[in-house]
């Protein structure tokens, strides 16, 4: 039983992580990567909406119908995804400009649905709580992994800070504008996900 | 028999609109609950923002707008005018302001510049900003640009202090007529109207080149007006001077 907790919050960090393996949330993985900043931020929200809408319907999950339980589970989400906008709008009104539209994007993600669905729905409140934070970081891990090349490469910057220093420019180095651009977010879960079956054997398909 | 079930179970057609209708209430609530009792943080954070934007514009600190700034109203035709509204709220509507006639200016009262808001359209969203002109109503002081949903590392960067740096220096009148800020790829190395555009932002930098050349042409009496009056100011001291 210790040993099932333990797994529902770390599985999804490398075994079975969301992106890597499920294949999940790709699309907001290109999307906010393109700087470290939003990248950490977004990961950090959906760490939250990811807990505690799996908290939520897991509790509720002995009472909802099973013909709109896609409502419900939407309904959730999305006023989950509005609270933490509106905090992170009254508290961290910086974080909140950075993030901008990703913020709404969450509900969308389908991460989040997708663990409601076949976890929450079957699994007892703490179980799914773990699992939803568990997922929440796997997701955040390799959107900071992302960003972190894409901003280096692409801006030359970590955080907004200039890291290359003004030599290397001098001498000729250019900046690679392709980071900056999706296929570039792509090209990099690629090679992640080449780097991570290489080393998890029992993933690769035969 | 089975105990009577709540309305006749859980796929019953009488729980499933029970059951909406009860979550829709609780988030209701929950929602709007929410939403009233951030407001006046978010709204704070908001005009705090602004107040900062247009100092920084300036060149001055955070937080000195109430110190610096002297906030007034102007028509088209360049002359103060009363309005219901106080400037600084203008701006969370600006270009409702502008459509009616109502064209916020903040002087740096030590000074003489001003800082005039700008309002347009990017490629996603919203784009905004301030031009701080010298007192010459000539020389760009300073600019800040944002936006509401810019790609991040490309149209975004309009936002960044390079790029902002650019403006500095310009000059927006060709003689007597308005030329605005041109935003060209490469830039027009030298040239008193021009910046380098945005880098993949073509879109935003063709909304932000609009943007500055509409938002500053609503001030065009005035900025004359000023440049006129200083004008004068001058050639009075040189009369004395030279009796």
């Amino acid at each position: 039983m210790k040993n099932k907790t333990f797994q529902s919050l770390t599985n999804p960090l490398a075994k079975n992580n969301p992106v890597l393996v499920q294949i999940l949330g790709i699309c907001s993985a290109l999307a906010v990567t393109t700087q470290l900043k939003p990248a950490f931020v977004m990961g950090l929200s959906v760490v939250a909406v990811c807990a505690f809408s799996n908290l939520i319907l897991s509790l509720l999950r002995n009472t909802i119908p099973d013909r709109i339980r896609i409502i419900v589970q939407l309904v959730v989400i999305a006023t989950l995804v509005t609270l933490v906008n509106d905090v992170l709008k009254a508290y961290v009104y910086d974080v909140s400009k950075q993030l901008s539209v990703y913020v709404g994007l969450i509900i969308t993600n389908c991460i989040i649905m997708g663990r409601v669905e076949a976890f929450a729905l079957s699994n007892k409140p703490l179980l799914s709580l773990l699992d939803g934070i568990g997922n929440g970081l796997g997701y955040g891990a390799v959107l900071v992994i992302i960003g972190f090349f894409r901003e280096l490469l692409g801006n030359g910057t970590l955080f907004g800070y200039q890291i290359i220093p003004e030599c290397f420019y001098e001498a000729g180095y250019v900046n690679n504008g392709l980071m900056l651009f999706p296929p570039a977010a792509l090209i990099i879960v690629g090679i992640i996900i080449w780097v991570h079956r290489s080393y998890n054997k029992d993933l690769q398909e035969k | 028999m089975s105990k009577k079930k709540f309305l006749g179970g859980k796929d019953s057609n009488a729980y499933i609109v029970f059951y909406s209708a009860v979550m829709v209430i609780i988030v209701a609530v929950l929602l709007a609950f929410t939403s009233l009792s951030l407001k006046e943080r978010q709204d704070a954070n908001v005009l705090n923002e602004k107040k900062d934007a247009i100092v920084a514009s300036l060149g001055l600190d955070k937080g000195s707008y109430d110190q610096y700034i002297e906030a007034y109203v102007v028509n088209a035709q360049g002359e103060k005018i009363e309005t219901e509204v106080a400037p600084l709220q203008m701006l969370f509507d600006l270009p409702a302001s502008f459509a009616a006639g109502e064209y916020p200016v903040f002087e740096n009262k030590e000074s003489g510049e001003v800082v005039f808001p700008l309002t347009g359209k990017g490629l996603w969203d919203d784009i905004w900003g301030y031009v701080a002109l010298e007192a010459d109503m000539n020389t760009i002081k300073g600019a800040i640009f944002d936006h509401a949903g810019e790609t991040p590392g490309l149209g975004a960067e309009i936002a960044t202090a390079k790029f902002q740096a650019q403006f500095v220096g310009q000059t927006i009148y060709e003689g007597n007529q308005l030329v605005g800020i041109e935003v060209v790829k490469g830039g027009a190395q030298g040239a008193p109207h021009s910046v380098d555009a945005v880098t993949g932002g073509t879109k935003t930098s063709e909304g932000l080149e609009n943007m500055i050349k509409d938002c500053i042409g609503y001030y065009d009496a005035f900025m004359k007006a000023r440049t006129a009056a200083a004008t004068a100011t001058e050639d009075v001291v040189l009369t004395e001077n030279a009796e």
